[in-house]
């Protein structure tokens, strides 16, 4: 799952970099807090130290490019190869249409002409499944009937806008059997609270099965 | 000539003349007060909305208020907080500030900033008209987006209102702003170069340009809602739709500056005086206020990579490279107070945590600018923790840095010591308690914008906590309204000097509350060598 392995990867570095900046600058003003209640007093004459602040100012460039740096190569990784946001057209892939709409989600296999949609009112009931295969990629073409919605699996990093008049694609591999709720994460009205679906992987064989015979895997 | 324009506020005035010489003022200082206290009044007010909906959050399908008036609360909430709040607090500060800083008599176009904030005052009033409307509110969120906002999906008055009140009050931004940028390039007292500018002045110079450059925009973008809402097919392109999302972020992003520098300002200004110091590396400082104030404009697309219609690597570029100049301005802030005496009175207190509690908020920022984060933290309770960070954690704690430092200015009154360390302990508990767990909440899936979530989500327990810290800020707020109540009452015993705090800079040489046109021959300007006269004037007679 590239979407996920990359966003904590690239979490850790930023939490790593965070930290050391916030105990640097909170290390400082202890200090400073700590040093003002010196007998001797106040001696320092000069205001600013032009050679230091350029110095600096060069040093904050460094660390701004090294984090550009690291951040824009990870996210080369969520936009080539087999998996990626506006990845299309790959062979192989299964093509599925996702249309948001004012309050749930439907699931069109361009293959199969299989269709899956729901309510999303009654709990977990009325929640649709997007049923994939593990192992095999496939590629979310989103688009919406009505507002801006926004496809969200918290579980697995991955989000995409769904605007109306406009196809975004995402195409996902999912490595191992389970199922993990998905949400709308754009706010699109009275009901955007309780805009869910379910994704469950499945294996190849079952995928099938579920793909023919039609019933609820 | 300006003499000739306001001779009529020199005379004293009869009783019952007195509010009409308030609401009709050309004295920069009464309007700037007005709108000031215009603000603070709906900052209790969008307090309040928050409060409620903290409450509905606390826990799991709580039903203390519908989804539609929770959509209300949070709309007119956000947009409250950022339109009518502390957007015309910032440029407030500037209006009052500004002219005394510089030595001038009066504001340029006096009468143009006036009816700047009527506009806002209508504005305030058309907005906050829409929960008296059958359909309550608007409810799109403060960014409005389309077609959501169109006449098609969010009928009623409500969205009507909070168009016309948000155009409105944003005209009237852009009015003030305006003015105090012209009062600041040209009307400064001899002596008083552009490098002899306070930084508060400068700050609110960058703030100034970014509300002439971007808040237009928003005016465009609001434009095109209300060409929606009579013509709902227009939104049947994309084109329009990811256009709005451009014109309105163009907009959004510099209007987060601009919520945040007269701030910076004040806290550079608080940290000198009771650092007892001139401000450390002042041309610095001057340069990466102006070099924000520019990146900033390049910004905008990084509230906009989850579109997949945006360059979302050259957005992350230019958002990361605001980690130089906003690294420069924190070496200024530790190089003002290290080694310094420092004297921490209460609005020292309220300076020195915004600088450990705004880098919170400045550090998640980075992490958010960064794309492959934001597919995940985007539209989630960690953005909400991130920019709660900035702008209350933040932004806040250094306006009341300087509402303490200055009102005393302003007023002629010492605001009370005890209430006011009851606000500060409770603020800085309150913000933590309350921001600190949407962070993970946000890491946890929560999506913002949800007026409830299920046993089964897990985020009770969180919400719990930062419910409670929401209780503690109000109290804290309480100690701070009861605080300027006393403080006023008792106005007589709490006369404040000209320069309570042995502050640097010239609004500090003149009387408290200064005179209709700032110096006069009791206070006259003191001669400008620097950009801290009052302190070169000590140090010479010490010398």
């Amino acid at each position: 799952m590239v979407f996920l392995e990359v966003f904590e990867r690239i979490f850790t570095f930023e939490i790593v970099v965070a930290a050391a900046v916030f105990v640097i600058i909170l290390g400082v003003l202890v200090v400073a807090l700590l040093l003002s209640r010196k007998p001797s007093g106040d001696k320092r004459k000069r205001d600013s130290h032009p050679l230091i602040e350029g110095i600096y100012a060069l040093l904050l460039a460094g660390v701004a490019g090294v984090i550009v740096y690291v951040t824009a190569s990870a996210h080369q990784d969520v936009q080539e190869g087999p998996n990626g946001y506006q990845v299309a057209n790959q062979a192989g892939a299964i093509p599925v249409d996702v249309t948001a709409f004012q309050w749930c989600w439907r699931f069109d296999y361009a293959d199969t002409a299989k269709s899956v949609t729901g309510t999303c009112r009654e709990k977990d009931a009325g929640l649709p499944t997007l049923v994939v295969p593990t192992g095999k990629p496939v590629e979310l073409r989103l688009t919406s009937s009505d507002v801006i919605h926004s496809l969200w699996i918290p579980d697995k990093a991955v989000k995409l806008d769904a605007f109306p008049h406009q196809t975004n694609t995402v195409t996902i591999t999912f490595d191992e059997e389970g199922r993990w709720l998905g949400r709308c994460a754009e706010f699109c009205g009275p009901y955007h609270p309780s805009m869910h679906f379910y994704v469950k992987a499945v294996s190849p064989q079952e995928y099938e099965q579920w793909q023919q015979q039609g019933t609820p895997a | 000539m300006t003499t000739d324009l306001t001779v009529a506020e020199e005379l004293p005035e009869p009783r019952e003349r007195l509010l009409r010489s308030w609401l009709g003022t050309t004295d920069h200082k009464r309007i700037a007060l007005l709108t000031a206290g215009v603000a603070l009044v709906l900052l209790f007010v969008m307090g309040a909305l928050a409060l409620t909906m903290r409450a509905q959050l606390a826990q799991p399908e709580q039903n203390i208020v519908d989804n539609e008036t929770y959509n209300q609360l949070f709309t007119i909430h956000g947009s409250g907080m950022i339109y009518l709040v502390v957007t015309p607090l910032a440029l407030a500060l500037g209006l009052y500030l500004v002219p005394l800083q510089v030595g001038a008599p009066a504001v340029a176009a006096p009468r143009t900033t006036m009816l700047g904030f009527w506009l806002y005052v209508f504005g305030a009033l058309a907005v906050l008209s829409g929960f008296l409307t059958s359909g309550g509110a608007a409810k799109e969120g403060w960014t409005a987006y389309t077609p959501l906002s169109t006449a098609r999906f969010s009928p009623g008055a409500g969205t009507d209102l909070w168009l016309l009140g948000t155009f409105t009050s944003t005209v009237g931004m852009i009015l003030i702003g305006g003015t105090v940028l012209w009062t600041a390039l040209l009307k400064r007292a001899p002596g008083m170069t552009m490098l002899r500018m306070p930084v508060l002045s400068w700050s609110v110079v960058a703030t100034n340009l970014m509300v002439i450059a971007a808040f237009p925009s928003l005016l465009a973008a609001l434009g095109l809602i209300a060409l929606g809402r009579m013509t709902p097919d227009l939104f049947d392109s994309n084109l329009y739709n990811i256009g709005y999302q451009h014109l309105f972020w163009f907009y959004g992003h510099p209007v987060v500056y601009v919520m945040f520098f007269p701030f910076v300002g004040a806290v550079a200004e608080v940290l000198a005086t009771f650092a007892q110091r001139r401000f450390f590396g002042y041309k610095a400082t001057v340069l990466s206020l102006l070099a924000f104030a520019a990146l900033s404009m390049s910004v905008w697309g990084h509230h906009m990579f989850t579109t997949g219609q945006a360059a979302d690597d050259y957005y992350s570029l230019t958002s990361i490279l605001l980690i130089v100049p906003a690294g420069i301005e924190y070496f200024a802030f530790l190089g003002t107070i290290l080694g310094a005496r420092l004297r921490f009175r209460l609005p020292m207190l309220f300076a020195l945590t915004f600088v450990v509690q705004f880098l919170v908020g400045g550090l998640t920022g980075i992490m958010v600018a960064s794309p492959v984060l934001d597919y995940q933290m985007h539209d989630s309770y960690f953005v909400v923790a991130h920019f709660h960070y900035t702008l209350f954690a933040g932004s806040l704690f250094g306006l009341f840095a300087g509402f303490y430092f200055w009102f005393p200015k302003a007023t002629g009154i010492m605001l009370r010591n005890r209430l006011g360390h009851a606000h500060f302990w409770l603020l800085l508990v309150g913000t933590n308690v309350t921001f600190l767990p949407m962070f993970w909440l946000g890491l946890g899936g929560m999506p913002r914008r949800v007026a409830t979530y299920l046993p089964t989500d897990g985020f009770g327990t969180f919400n719990l906590i930062a419910s409670i810290g929401a209780g503690i800020i109000g109290l804290g707020m309480l100690a701070f309204a009861a605080n300027l109540v006393l403080s006023f009452v008792r106005r007589r015993e709490r006369r404040a000097p000209d320069n309570p705090w042995e502050a640097h800079t010239l609004e500090w040489a003149t009387s408290s509350p200064p005179p209709p046109l700032n110096f006069d021959e009791r206070h006259p300007i003191p001669p400008i060598h620097s950009f801290t006269p009052l302190l070169d004037l000590r140090r010479e007679r010490s010398s």
